[in-house]
């Protein structure tokens, strides 16, 4: 873990309200495991908080976040241009820690796949990856070749403008029969995540489920305590140094 | 390379730039992004004797030059730090144990519990008390002044910081009142009450509505304070509120503050508190200055 003033390769609009952002890091950060996050400068002293963002892509030296376009610092993050520094502070929490599973059941949604490709990237032609990939519309749809590669992907949509009509989490119930899944790792809004839960209790999938969750964030490293989330013992852990990444029936969604 | 070691109330520093309470916790986690004897010392998470889960998510927001908290004095209570941190922390460097009770016993009997193992105690009297019906203890002076001396009568041996709320109607009225007490050193500011709001979910972003300020944007208030303050008392001040580099923290020791704390600025630049020290050092040696402590009160009014 360290914290770095990385030049910006490339920022670009990907899908609506969808950003992608690639850092040369300066430096080695050791390991980055997919469902790791960086915590990102806006690079403007008016914004004194770093914006959390999910690791979408690690391709050398190079680091890919993506983001969506939110308030007036993830704005301003899209201002930045190639070739302009921005301090980054990574690699942040646990990962997914895919074990000795297979075939893995990939559920995102919207803005919660990015960390997900991450962990298709990482372990491409290792594991058989079922993913099930939900947005809003066809114009919000992105990274869906990240996820192709890594084996058979299921887009939705909620309007059905493209792939399944439906959300992600439909459209794995439609399918986990014949996928014979030994592990689920799962990101997205926590209505989302709360309707997966509801899901496999309710279909009797005893599956092990992995999950990511996301919160407002101070320091990223776990001292300042503000990215809580209730443990389902009733104790509290930190989204950002215990998690993101949690076991399904170990949180409060 | 200046002289940069300063002694408060008997207690040596290595340097004047201490990590705030509330953004550093118990040192561990920034000790992983770099050697934390750096820091002159720490101002350790709040501690409650108690274990306390702290408030609702969302607990942070962003302001411009700003953020805002209401963390809810989250904490695994003052033993588990006994057990799991102290020593640790106290090898690395000058720990001051911040400290927050609902009652006037648990302040009393918190400061007891830390009496003699570590270096200073720190009173966080801006959260809702009990004996204050609800409002936070650093409002009233009268009451400022009640904990103060109950705590101070709790303690043998370890000096006591009072931190000192500016949510109040006269900073050096207060800062008095923990004199009065018996405190042996003040530090400010906390943070100020404010708020943030989602304009589109007509809500304030934090679940607790309103929440601590502090950041960059809150300095100048904060120097202005920590000024009146330093010259209403005769006891030893730490200064806060908004440093984000070494010549902040040379303003905040020229008002009159004899150390200073460091805390938003941690989230901003996970390096500032070394950053800072390493900033000090060299304005100290621009401008012919061996000692840090010499720049102690030596701003000049027009």
């Amino acid at each position: 873990m360290k914290e770095l003033l990385a030049t910006i390769k490339e920022n670009k609009k990907i899908a609506e309200g969808i950003w992608a952002i690639t850092l040369t890091l300066p430096e080695k950060v050791g390991k980055i495991k997919g469902g790791q996050f960086a915590n990102l400068s806006v690079g403007d002293d008016s914004f004194p908080l770093k914006r959390p963002l999910g690791i979408c892509s690690v391709q050398g030296d190079d680091i890919t976040l993506c983001y969506q376009l939110k308030g007036d610092g993830t704005r301003r993050i899209a201002e930045k241009k190639a070739g302009e520094k921005l301090s980054v502070l990574l690699p942040l929490g646990n990962g997914f820690d895919l074990g000795d599973a297979k075939n893995i059941a990939v559920i995102g949604g919207g803005v919660g796949i990015f960390p997900l490709a991450a962990v298709v990237e990482e372990h491409l032609g290792k594991r058989n990856f079922y993913s099930y990939i939900g947005f809003r519309s066809a114009g919000y749809a992105c990274l869906e070749d990240m996820f192709a590669r890594g084996g058979r992907l299921t887009v939705a949509t909620d309007d059905g403008s493209i792939g399944f009509k439906g959300n992600a989490v439909q459209a794995f119930l439609n399918d986990y029969k014949n996928i014979g899944a030994d592990l689920i790792i799962s990101c997205g809004p926590p209505v989302m995540l709360r309707a997966l839960k509801a899901a496999l209790a309710g279909h009797g999938i005893a599956t092990k489920c992995l999950v990511s969750l996301e919160e407002r964030m101070g320091c990223g490293i776990g001292a300042c305590l503000v990215c809580v989330c209730k443990k389902a013992d009733g104790g509290n852990a930190r989204v950002c140094k215990d998690g993101p990444v949690f076991g399904i029936e170990e949180v409060e969604l | 390379m200046a002289q940069l070691s300063v002694k408060i109330c008997g207690v040596g520093f290595s340097n004047p730039v201490i990590a705030a309470s509330g953004t550093f916790g118990f040192g561990r986690e920034y000790n992983e992004l770099y050697d934390i004897s750096a820091a002159g010392g720490v101002s350790t998470k709040g501690l409650t004797l108690e274990p306390r889960p702290g408030n609702p998510v969302p607990r942070i927001a962003e302001g411009k030059s700003v953020i805002l908290n209401a963390v809810g004095l989250m904490n695994p209570g003052v033993e588990e730090f006994i057990k799991n941190d102290l020593s640790w922390l106290k090898s690395k460097t000058t720990v001051i144990a911040n400290v927050a009770g609902r009652t006037l016993e648990d302040y009393q009997g918190i400061c007891a519990r830390l009496d003699g193992i570590v270096d200073m105690i720190e009173l966080n009297i801006s959260c809702p008390n009990v004996r204050a019906g609800g409002m936070a203890l650093g409002i009233k002076p009268q009451n400022v002044e009640e904990v103060t001396r109950l705590c101070k009568a709790a303690l043998k041996t370890t000096p006591l910081i009072v931190k000192l709320s500016p949510n109040v109607e006269s900073i050096a009225v207060n800062a008095r009142a923990a004199e009065s007490g018996g405190a042996d050193c003040i530090s400010l500011i906390n943070t100020l009450t404010g708020m943030v709001v989602d304009i589109e979910r007509r809500r304030p972003v934090i679940a607790n509505n309103t929440g601590g300020v502090s950041g960059a944007g809150i300095m100048p208030i904060a120097l202005r304070m920590v000024y009146e303050a330093a010259h209403a008392v005769d006891i030893p001040v730490i200064g806060m509120g908004g440093i984000t580099c070494g010549k902040d923290a040379i303003a905040f020791m020229m008002a009159g503050a004899r150390a200073v704390q460091v805390g938003t600025a941690n989230f901003t630049d996970s390096y500032a508190i070394p950053r800072i020290v390493r900033e000090t050092d060299e304005w100290l040696d621009a401008h012919g200055i061996a000692d840090v402590n010499d720049i102690v009160d030596t701003l000049k009014l027009n």
